[in-house]
């Protein structure tokens, strides 16, 4: 389910303009779980995440947090996320929408040094949202326009930053 | 305090755009972590080509 809500998201970003977009299952990622952090970096994933400006977490909630894969993945990279911007997209058959994965996964984020949006999609009900073949049939209370809106501005502002702005004051 | 790197891809002088407190990893980080409790991972971005880098700051008081 899951995937379907991701398809939805690529399928929104492909109608912005100068966005280029990848989408990412972290089941498929070649990194070795017998490792963690950045010794289990994968170069492929790491040079994908140093050009990214931003990206977008969908996250399934499994007992109100997030999967261990997610965190696993996430962990093998750090400073391709610094000032960078990202917003999450909540999954559940409940019906909070992944409210309390998204809540839980937002200290993850700050501490990879990543810039967390105030939009969040929550695909609640998510068993009766798409068709068998993974169609959207019901996309109430969906906000996936306003959170790419802002998801977009803080990429292009993060990325004057880090381009431009010194820390500390001018070089 | 800022510093100056090269960018490893395309040579451009990159922008100083962020210092970040993180874990020692070697026993000689550990030892030599400071006040701050960790050591500064001071990060890099090309203006030219975007590209991200970093390194770890021996100035970890700073």
């Amino acid at each position: 389910m899951s995937e379907h809500a991701a398809n939805v998201v690529v399928s929104q970003l492909a109608h912005r303009a100068d966005v280029e977009t990848r989408l990412i299952d972290v089941a498929a990622l070649p990194i070795r779980t017998d490792d963690a952090g950045e010794s289990a970096k994968d170069p492929e994933f790491a040079e994908t995440m140093n050009r990214a400006d931003a990206l977008v977490l969908v996250a399934p909630e499994y007992n109100r947090g997030y999967p261990g894969l997610l965190k696993h993945v996430l962990d093998t990279n750090l400073h391709e996320y610094i000032h960078k911007a990202v917003g999450v997209v909540g999954v559940s058959s409940g019906i909070f929408g992944g409210a309390r994965v998204i809540e839980n996964l937002l200290p993850v984020l700050r501490e990879l040094g990543f810039v967390t949006i105030f939009w969040d999609v929550n695909f609640n009900n998510v068993r009766t949202r798409f068709d068998a073949e993974g169609a959207l049939v019901d996309d109430s209370f969906l906000s996936v326009d306003k959170f790419l809106d802002e998801l977009i501005w803080m990429a292009q502002t993060l990325r004057y930053g880090r381009e431009n702005v010194v820390v500390g004051g001018t070089p | 305090m800022t510093e100056t790197m090269r960018c490893p891809r395309c040579g451009a002088e990159m922008n100083h755009q962020a210092n970040k407190l993180v874990e020692p990893v070697t026993r000689e980080e550990a030892e030599a972590r400071g006040t701050l409790g960790g050591i500064l991972l001071a990060v890099f971005a090309c203006p030219h080509c975007g590209y991200v880098a970093s390194r770890r700051d021996e100035h970890h008081d700073t």
